[in-house]
């Protein structure tokens, strides 16, 4: 399938798991957005050779992902726009930073140390994020950030993008097959036509807009409106779920649970 | 004279001086009028059809929607009046699901939350779409969304329907389901199509338009058979009127 | 370009927020006070309309590759620099959500980064200016090709100094800078060129639709200039000011590649490896039994971490499971 094919694909793809009648899909958005923000800050700000520390925010993704029926597979796809960046600029590390250190024995550079951190944090960070846009429509999020006082007219204008990708891609998409089909031997636009075929989808998404512009004003627009249908309430197990996970990253935060368990279990053998 | 006519006088219109797309139109509608709107590509039908919604209101002449003239300051109450459906569904819905785009119009007009909710519920119950209350638009059919963006007018209760080719598009059966839909409405509508067959099942009354002027006005049965005169306009008889040819 | 969560720091990713917050705050003031209805219609489709061409791939002449268009310096020509900023961040916002591209925290760097030098300082200090005196052909390619070469620098130089800021990479900072900018003058000038096609093949077709080609009230826009240059005055000291924060108190930040800058070129210095050293030493001390160390307990204190994880994870894995079991008995 093409790129743009499966961008289409992904989006469908993404709103179907994100409606299903779950629990974890069901709570509060702004609860699960707000849970996200927290973890992502904490799991960014571990310190750079922290990687024990580190370890134990897998915690959250880890029962996320079982919680809510996700699949690691899918999700792992998304990596492959973050990673590369995050090897670019991690991989210079074990060449810069030269301090020695031994773990399990092994003397390696500290640089290779903070190169897993960066990675770590990459991977917990994507988990993080596909966990909510997995279990929280975009409309969802939208009424979350109107409760955070995003201005309507922002969230307006996100939601309307929103409706119009899939139909411009699906435009896109067509435009470009048609283009492949009559230059099979071409790889993208040829730069004869870079500006005939995008400066035409352009007029035409500018005349589509006329049109949406006259649909809304035939139904008594008069400048603004509100967007968002669904109305959800703040219940009290969305608390408990918001306390009990800040309960938990503020521990990781403090405590290296991994090697406190660790030293638990261990003392029991010795 | 029941309330709900609609009067158009001597109307010119072109969106550059000198280059008139229609060119003195006149004609009366009144309550019970479901009237085809047909004529080749080009000839005026969609511009006319936005002239009566107030899309434009640079024409010459004078129109009249239940004896409200058609101008600037009286667009709000026009449009309460009139429904009109789109050609292209998509860039008529821009809401998230069926049940917000329905609820767009009565929500613009100040209707409570109650009140909305059961215009929706009938509108839906009208076009036989109550399973697609929450479904998003942009995984609908072709067909499905043809029906929300119908209901989405019938919200408001209209009292005149507008439609610029609702048929385009539409599978069989959901066209089917369309002209039963168009038929269970019974004040005056206007339908522009091309579907000849279509007009021929739901409009008791055709208009045939050529070159931006009416050339005929009279009894659907009348025009639509009238072979000559059909062709000599740019179009052809209704299918079910053609002996079919099968190779 | 866009900014993975994993790059910054806390404190960069707040800051970035908040600028960019500011910067549309005003935005949507700018947007209201026009008082356009048509504009949100517009706004919103324009913005699907950038997300989906951007994804067209345009032939580089002469090599294999390809390039892509500069949303923001396109949105800036159509809807002025207040719409293009405030529909560059729904664009920005649902890449973001949708495919990964780029993070949640790090989305006030990547609007900074990308929206605001494209639709900010694109519009008023390349596109307004050049235009005010009417358009033509040649102008338009130059202020498209000036405006994504501008953008892009700016940006690819934010990205390295919020990532040098936020203390990610050991990578010296001139080292860091000379291959950042290199590439994106390279993609800027590309990116530069497909968006002046577009917009030239607009401006030939369907003037009007873009921005300013009615000349604009010159009291007015040199009102909104001088206005912007205030915020951007007050935006680079909160920058700058939060980002020295960051860098004192993180020994291997700023601080740490402008001293690479300034004097000691020897990265395998004694001096500087003791320092770093030191550093870790007096981290990791806070919790004295974890963590690595140079010492005897450091392959006790990894162990007990191994074994740890598997604990946990296994305790969590069940826990999860059987708390759905339980859900799906309720239910």
């Amino acid at each position: 399938m093409s790129k743009i094919g499966n961008a289409i694909h992904e989006i469908h793809h993404m709103d179907l798991i994100a409606e299903r009648d779950q629990w974890v899909n069901a709570i509060h958005p702004l609860i699960k957005f707000v849970i996200t923000i927290v973890y992502i800050a904490v799991v960014v700000s571990f310190y750079k050779y922290d990687i024990l520390g580190l370890a134990g925010m897998v915690l959250y993704p880890l029962a996320g992902f079982i919680l809510a029926d996700l699949s690691f597979k899918d999700s792992l796809k998304r990596l492959r726009i973050v990673l590369p960046l995050v090897c670019f600029i991690g991989i210079f590390n074990p060449f810069f930073d030269r301090i020695p250190v031994e773990i399990l024995g092994i003397r390696m550079n500290a640089g290779v140390i903070s190169m897993i951190t960066l990675m770590m944090k990459g991977v917990f960070t994507v988990l993080a994020s596909y966990l909510l846009i997995a279990t929280t429509t975009i409309e969802k999020l939208c009424y979350a950030f109107r409760l955070l006082h995003v201005p309507k007219i922002l969230v307006t204008q996100i939601l309307l993008t929103y409706r119009y990708i899939t139909v411009l891609l699906e435009e896109v998409n067509r435009v470009t097959q048609a283009y492949a089909l009559r230059a099979p031997k071409q790889k993208g636009v040829h730069f004869k036509v870079w500006g005939s075929l995008t400066g035409q989808l352009l007029l035409r998404s500018m005349d589509r807009a006329g049109v949406v512009y006259e649909s809304m004003l035939l139904r008594g627009y008069k400048g603004s409106f509100d967007y968002i249908g669904s109305k959800a309430k703040v219940r009290p197990q969305d608390i408990v779920y918001l306390l009990f996970w800040i309960a938990i990253f503020a521990l990781c935060r403090k405590v290296p649970i991994l090697v406190v368990v660790g030293n638990m279990v261990g003392g029991l053998f010795v | 004279m029941s309330h709900i006519h609609i009067d158009v006088q001597n109307v010119s219109f072109g969106y550059e001086k000198g280059k008139e797309i229609l060119k003195d139109i006149s004609f009366h509608g009144g309550e019970n009028d479901a009237i085809g709107l047909v004529g080749a590509n080009g000839v005026g039908k969609s511009t006319l059809l936005k002239l009566l919604v107030g899309l434009n209101t640079e024409y010459t002449g004078s129109i009249r929607v239940e004896e409200i003239p058609v101008e600037k300051d009286m667009l709000p109450q026009i449009r309460e009046k009139i429904g009109y459906v789109f050609q292209d569904s998509d860039s008529q819905l821009f809401m998230s699901t069926a049940y917000q785009d329905i609820a767009f119009a009565p929500r613009n007009y100040g209707f409570p939350e109650e009140e909305v909710e059961r215009r929706v519920q009938h509108a839906l119950e009208m076009t036989g779409i109550t399973h697609l209350k929450d479904k998003q638009i942009f995984k609908m059919s072709g067909g499905e969304k043809k029906l929300v963006s119908i209901a989405t007018i019938l919200s408001m209760t209209p009292d005149i329907i507008l439609m610029d080719e609702p048929s385009i598009a539409l599978d069989p059966r959901n066209r089917r389901n369309l002209i039963h839909i168009l038929n269970s409405f019974d004040h005056l509508k206007i339908i522009a199509s091309h579907d000849l067959d279509m007009i021929l099942e739901t409009c008791n009354r055709t208009i045939l338009m050529a070159d931006g002027k009416i050339i005929c006005d009279g009894p659907t049965k009348e025009i639509l058979t009238d072979k000559i005169l059909l062709e000599e306009n740019g179009l052809e008889l209704p299918m079910c009127m053609q002996h079919p040819v099968i190779r | 370009m866009h900014m993975a969560d994993a790059l910054v720091a806390p404190a960069v990713a707040g800051t970035m927020y908040v600028c960019s917050a500011a910067a549309a705050a005003y935005s949507v003031k700018k947007v209201r006070l026009e008082n356009d209805p048509k504009k949100i219609p517009v706004m919103g489709i324009m913005g699907a309309f950038v997300f989906a061409a951007q994804m067209i791939n345009f032939t580089i002449p002469g090599t294999g590759s390809s390039g892509h268009l500069c949303g923001g310096m396109l949105l800036t020509a159509l809807l002025g620099p207040y719409a293009g900023f405030l529909t560059m961040i729904g664009v920005l916002l649902i890449q973001c959500l949708l495919f990964a591209d780029g993070g949640i925290l790090a989305l006030g760097c990547n609007i900074w980064n990308m929206a605001f030098y494209g639709c900010f300082l694109g519009a008023l200090l390349i596109w307004k200016p050049m235009m005010k005196k009417g358009m033509s052909r040649g102008k338009i390619i130059l202020a498209s090709i000036l405006g994504c070469v501008l953008t892009l620098q700016l940006g690819a130089f934010s990205v390295t100094v919020e990532t040098l800021a936020s203390g990610i990479t050991a990578l010296p900072f001139v080292t860091f800078v000379a291959t950042m900018q290199p590439i994106h003058l390279a993609i800027g000038f590309v990116e530069g060129l497909i968006t002046a096609a577009v917009l030239v093949f607009v401006y030939e077709a369907r003037p009007e639709i873009l921005f300013a080609s009615e000349t604009v009230k010159e009291e007015k826009a040199r009102f909104s200039f001088k206005k912007t240059m205030v915020i951007l005055a007050v935006a680079a000291v909160v920058i700058a000011g939060a980002m020295s924060l960051v860098a004192s108190s993180n020994p291997d930040g700023l601080e740490w590649s402008i001293e690479k800058i300034t004097g000691s070129t020897e990265v395998e210095n004694e001096g500087s490896v003791y320092d770093t050293a030191e550093a870790i030493q007096e981290t990791t001390a806070v919790l004295p039994d974890y963590a690595f160390k140079n010492s005897d307990s450091a392959l006790g204190t990894s162990f007990s971490g191994i074994i740890g994880g598997l604990v946990v994870v296994g305790v969590c894995v069940g826990a999860c499971y059987a708390f759905k079991f339980f859900k799906k008995k309720e239910s």
